[in-house]
Order: structure tokens, then sequence, then C-alpha cells
């Protein structure tokens, strides 16, 4: 993980964080009337707003955003072809299982 | 455009140019609402239409499903106690929620002659957005439309087969 230059004031880091717990709560609230296919596609956007806020705060991830690529690609057939968007998880997640492999040096066994 | 063209062509827009909406086409959106039909003419519905930044923002503080950041919101409320009122119980159950939806289809298909993309968004929560939007008790937002210039191009349509929707004479043929 990485430190970078703050790019945004406090103020509108303060919005932001505002946006993005709104967000989060009432996605959450309307889950529970939604369809099914909703909650894996809320949860991607809300990991995709967090890096957002982390990025506009200056804290940065190579590896996450490496392992978003697969999610990023996938995200409008979140509802339209939800197996493929399953799919899609399943590549990130592994690119995430490969970080995590890679930082332990459990890789290099 | 014709009306055809207009209908084929929409679809949604989840990402906008910053650039406001002109004097005429907000017109025309509010002309589409006043001339679209109500079940018994009862007219219960209303409508907000937004273009203040600040509280565009607010609103989509409140509204997970509403996409990139429109040039306008056109809150569709209904009034349950008007349409008793005015259209009696059929109204106030079911007709005031189909008049909403023939106002949104205007609203959108004026908004795609003239060259404004839309989304409909009914994911948000409605008691926050009621308050923001200053709306009485008895009016409730039921849907959206974002309005403004697409910076994206569309996703390609996909529908079901005309079989599937479309019957002949009787369900099936």
């Amino acid at each position: 993980m990485n430190s970078t230059e703050i790019d945004v004031s406090r103020e509108e880091l303060h919005e932001r964080l505002m946006d993005f717990a709104a967000y989060v709560l009432t996605s959450a609230r309307a889950l529970y009337r939604e369809p099914q296919s909703y909650g894996p596609m809320r949860l991607a956007d809300t990991l995709e707003k967090t890096l957002e806020l982390l990025r506009a705060a200056g804290v940065q991830d190579e590896a996450v955003d490496k392992a978003m690529t697969a999610v990023r690609e996938s995200r409008p057939l979140a509802m339209t072809d939800p197996e493929r968007f399953a799919t899609a998880l399943d590549r990130s997640i592994g690119r995430l299982v490969q970080a995590t492999l890679s930082e332990s040096g459990r890789d290099k066994e | 455009m014709d009306v055809l063209e207009t209908i084929k062509t929409r679809r949604s827009a989840r990402s906008f140019a910053d650039q406001p909406l002109g004097p005429h086409i907000v017109e025309a959106i509010e002309e589409a609402i006043l001339y679209s039909p109500s079940a018994s003419n009862a007219q219960e519905a209303h409508v907000v239409i937004v273009q203040e930044k600040a509280r565009i923002r607010q609103i989509k503080r409140f509204a997970q499903g509403l996409s990139g950041w429109p040039a306008a919101l056109v809150i569709l409320c209904s009034n349950r106690d008007e349409a008793l009122a005015r259209g009696g119980i059929d109204s106030a159950e079911t007709l005031r929620f189909i008049n909403l939806g023939v106002a949104a289809s205007a609203v959108m298909l004026t908004a795609q002659s003239l060259g404004v993309a839309s989304c409909p968004v009914r994911s948000f929560h409605g008691e926050s957005v009621a308050a923001i939007a200053g709306l009485p008790e008895a009016v409730r937002p039921e849907l959206m439309i974002s309005l403004g210039y697409a910076d994206q191009p569309p996703r390609p349509k996909t529908s079901k087969l005309l079989r599937e929707m479309i019957s002949y004479e009787q369900y099936g043929n």
C-alpha cells in the first residue's frame, strides 16, 4: 500500500465521506426489497467508492487496483448476466490471493 | 426524430457531461408532464424538477441507483389522498403508479427527441428524498429520472424475443 499526495481539501473529503456513508446505508436498506443480483453489484460499487475515497485521501494499493480490473470490466453485466459477473469476481479474488501469497513469500516456496 | 425512432434509440445513461440543460429543454419536459394522460383525468401526480447542483448532490447521497452527475432530476411523486379524491379507489391503489409510469415515459422520450439522455431510477431512500425535496406528507417520491448529456456510449440493448413478449389473439399464439 502506497501513500500519495492528498489531492482534495479536507472539506471535500468530508463531503465524499458523507456521500459514501449515505450510499452504503441506503444500499443496505434497499437490498431487503431489491433483486438478489443487486447485492453483489452494490458491494462491488461500495469497494470502488472505498478505493476512490482512499485515493483522494492519499492511499492507494496497486495490487488491489489490478485485482479490480476484471470486476470493472464486467460491472455492466452485474444485473444482466450474474454468472459472468460471478466469474469476474472469482478472477479478481484470484488476483488478491496471488497478491496475498506474494506478500507472504509463499509463492516462492 | 419520429416516435418509434426515439423509442428505439433511447438507452439509460449512467454518465453525464458537466453541461446544464437549456431552458427550452426544461420547458419541453414541463409540457410533456402536463400533457401526459392520467386515469380518470385525475392529474393527482406532482413532479419536482431539480437542477441546482448542490441539491442534486444531496439527493444523490440517498439514491444509490443514481449513477453519474446528471444536469437535472425529475422526481415523479404520487399523492394517494388526491388520487382517492379525484380518481377513486382504483387510482389510489393502482392507477396513480401507472400514471407516473406514463408520465415518466413521456419525459424520457421528450428528452431523447431533443438529444438529452435519461435514466429512470427507483433505487433511492424515499423518506430521505422527500425530506430534501420538501415534499408534504401526502406526496411521496416514486420514481426519479436523471437527465443530461451522456458522455459515454450506451450499452447495447438486450430484449426478449418478440414471441416471448407478444401474443396474438390469445396468450401463447
